[in-house]
């Protein structure tokens, strides 16, 4: 019984299938972040400016929405299957959501790409955030939501997993890959309550013309409602990786597995009630609330610093184990060599530089210094467009070997990858954060306004947009050797042991963590109170202003042939 | 320490933020450094990286698995 796919073959051909799609996803949205980077900059403009927002659309859907949660579901059923040491209760219902979320996927994504075919009437230039009364096509919506409800089957089949091992071993501590499936799949639960709501009661009966009007305001907050807790659906599995794999890369052990569960229950406890700090500048909800949000934040720092702390416990355990010696020097001692550790360990270094731009956005106050300029797209490439999307290509060096019985076409490719993706980042976002404190602002095709300058605390206007340039050039490589890398290594023979999949027990282990932290109705009731808190309020609020369907008409983005009519209608929502 | 042909790559890349942020450093100090400050330094650390390295180095056989 040699690897992951000899021991479970259909489970890997269910997680082969989630990253086909993922990883076609990132070659796309990679492709079109090239496209930005140069646009803006103005390098190199072949696309109509007003294309631009299809391309920035494609890109934040393909990247934020898709390639991150198809590799979850794949990583997921992979940590499921393997921690729990016995296959899914019944294939068929895994391939019915690898099907509905791949045809979600798809429809949106043709929603989307219509744009680029002036005779095709369809569009959905509404951006990933897709806010009213920016109207994409009802295809858009309608695709979002089968993607959603995909991922609850997804979901559903876990813990049926669970369900079924909890049955025969009912004394023992749930697996801990499984326990932080299972708290990240509660916290998706209550998460998407909120963009299943706006997406099924107003956003896809608006689009198809069934209601006339939309509040605003309304789907906004229910949005951001879900758009908080979403950062962390793409953050835990990149966490699931931290904390299991990577210090068996390094050489060690993980430091605590109590830690490690603890950190999985505060980000259960605490995701979903803060999505308010995305409004921060939004009028119609009082100071107050968004007050509680921020404060909700600032705590959520403390299960991220606890992580730093114990994946780089358990990274300077590994390097001791390995020799390594000295305050300093032991770093020299790591695994270098392998792709899959080097790429984890930057993505990782990466995150804290995020972290800390992070908690400029966070605070009510200085907020408005970065609200809506180029600082924040600084901060979520360093986040999300890193610590999550180069864990995963990391991890996938280590984890599509299991899947397929063959070894990685190259590691010195693999190692090239990971590092111009990190100099890539350095570049794009050190410079995006720069030009963010200057006030040059996001999501435009056409930052250089006339007759004005921006005034740079340091440096020029110039070198920030070579800098995006550069860099976004060098993380296109990027993709494309990982890629390729991947691709070729189809090719490869199968043989017995493609890579060492074994995990060690963690230093400190289960037994020693408290009972209560399993008991997942209990953080999961403690959960729903918070949300019922920080939302009940404001939400009420909000509809009281504006009444459940709001007043306002829609803009829709796809009726390019009639412009005029779109014009008077903008007008109109603006007056 | 012995220095690996991977922890050569990986030091060269870290010495990149390092330098791009010097000139926001000494900036706190109202220094203004001009951006050939920042190719000046990287010259320097690649060189310095370098010598390291050729002190350093793992023998040959080491790097080749
Ligand atoms: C090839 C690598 C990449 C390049 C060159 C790139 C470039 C860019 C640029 C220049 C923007 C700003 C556009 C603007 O505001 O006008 C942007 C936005 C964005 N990027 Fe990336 N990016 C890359 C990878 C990623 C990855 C891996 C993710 C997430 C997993 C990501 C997620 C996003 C999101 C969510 C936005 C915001 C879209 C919006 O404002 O609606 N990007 N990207
Ligand atoms: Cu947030």
């Amino acid at each position: 019984m040699a690897t992951f796919v000899d021991r479970y073959p259909e489970e890997a051909s269910v997680v082969k299938a989630t990253l086909v799609v993922s990883f076609l996803s990132l070659g796309i949205g990679a492709l079109f972040g090239l496209v930005q980077a140069l646009h803006r900059t103005g390098y190199l403009r072949f696309l109509d400016s007003v294309d631009y927002y299809t391309i920035l659309t494609g890109h934040g859907v393909l990247l934020a929405l898709v390639f991150t949660i198809f590799f979850l579901m794949g990583l997921f059923t992979w940590a499921v299957v393997q921690s729990l040491e016995r296959p899914l209760p019944d294939i068929r219902l895994s391939w019915a959501w690898v099907g509905l979320t791949t045809t979600g996927a798809t429809f949106a994504a043709v929603a989307i790409l219509a744009g680029l075919i002036p005779s095709i009437d369809m569009s959905a230039d509404v951006l990933y955030t897709f806010y009213a009364p920016l109207m994409a096509h009802p295809l858009f919506y309608v695709g979002l939501a089968m993607f959603i409800v995909g991922t609850w089957l997804a979901g559903a089949d876990w813990f049926l997993a669970y369900r079924e091992w909890r049955a025969e071993n009912p004394d023992e501590r749930i697996p801990l890959q499984t326990f932080m499936v299972l708290t990240t799949m509660l916290m998706w639960y209550l998460a998407t309550l909120g963009v299943a709501v706006s997406t099924v009661f107003f956003l896809i009966p608006w689009s198809f013309g069934w209601v006339e009007t939309v509040n605003p305001l309304l789907t906004r907050t229910l949005f951001w409602f879900f758009g908080h807790p979403v950062v962390y659906f793409w953050l835990m599995p990149a966490y699931l990786m931290w904390y299991t794999v990577l210090p068996k890369l390094a050489g060690g052990r993980l430091f605590s597995d109590p830690l490690a569960r603890v950190v999985f229950v505060l980000f259960l406890l605490l995701s979903t009630p803060v999505g308010i700090h995305h409004q921060y500048l939004d009028p119609g909800i009082a100071e107050g609330f968004k007050f509680i949000a921020m404060t909700n934040t600032m705590f959520l720092l403390l299960p991220s610093l606890l992580t730093a702390f114990t994946v780089v416990a358990s990274m300077e355990h590994g390097a001791r184990q390995r020799g390594g010696e000295g305050y300093v020097s032991w770093l020299g001692s790591l695994p270098w060599r392998d792709p899959a550790f080097t790429g984890m360990a930057l993505a990782g270094v990466m995150f804290a530089a995020g972290g800390f731009s992070g908690m400029i956005n966070a605070g009510m106050n200085i907020n408005y210094l970065i609200h809506n300029t180029l600082w924040v797209p600084g901060h979520f490439h360093l986040t999300v467009g890193t610590a999550v999307a180069l864990t995963m290509m990391a991890g996938s060096y280590w984890l599509v070997p299991q899947l397929t019985g063959k070894r990685l076409y190259s590691r010195p490719i693999g190692l090239l990858q990971v590092v111009v993706w990190f100099v890539g980042m350095v570049l794009m976002s050190n410079a995006m954060h720069r030009g963010g404190l200057a006030g040059i602002p996001r999501r435009t095709a056409e930052p250089q306004y006339q007759n004005f300058d921006f005034s740079m605390a340091l440096g020029t206007v110039g070198e920030i947009r070579a800098g995006i340039a550069i860099g976004g050039t060098l993380l296109f490589v990027s993709v494309v050797l990982f890629l390729v890398n991947i691709l070729l290594s189809a090719f490869e023979e199968p043989i017995e042991n493609p890579v060492d999949d074994s995990l060690p027990e963690p230093l400190s282990g289960a037994s020693g963590s408290p009972v209560v932290l399993d008991n997942l109705r209990l953080w999961t009731a403690i959960a729903v109170v918070l949300v019922i808190l920080a939302y009940t309020l404001p939400l009420a609020g909000i509809v009281g202003d504006a009444g459940l369907l709001g007043d306002v008409p829609g803009v829709p983005v796809w009726v390019s042939a009639n412009a005029e009519a779109t014009l008077d209608l903008l007008t109109e929502v603006i007056a | 320490m012995k220095m690996s042909r991977a922890g050569l790559l990986v030091a060269v890349a870290f010495g990149i933020p390092v330098a791009i942020e010097l000139r926001v450093l000494f900036s706190f100090f109202g220094v203004e450094l001009p951006l050939v400050s920042v190719v000046v330094f990287e010259a320097l650390f690649l060189l310095l990286v370098a010598v390291l390295y050729s002190l350093n180095a793992e023998p040959k056989s080491a790097s080749k698995h």
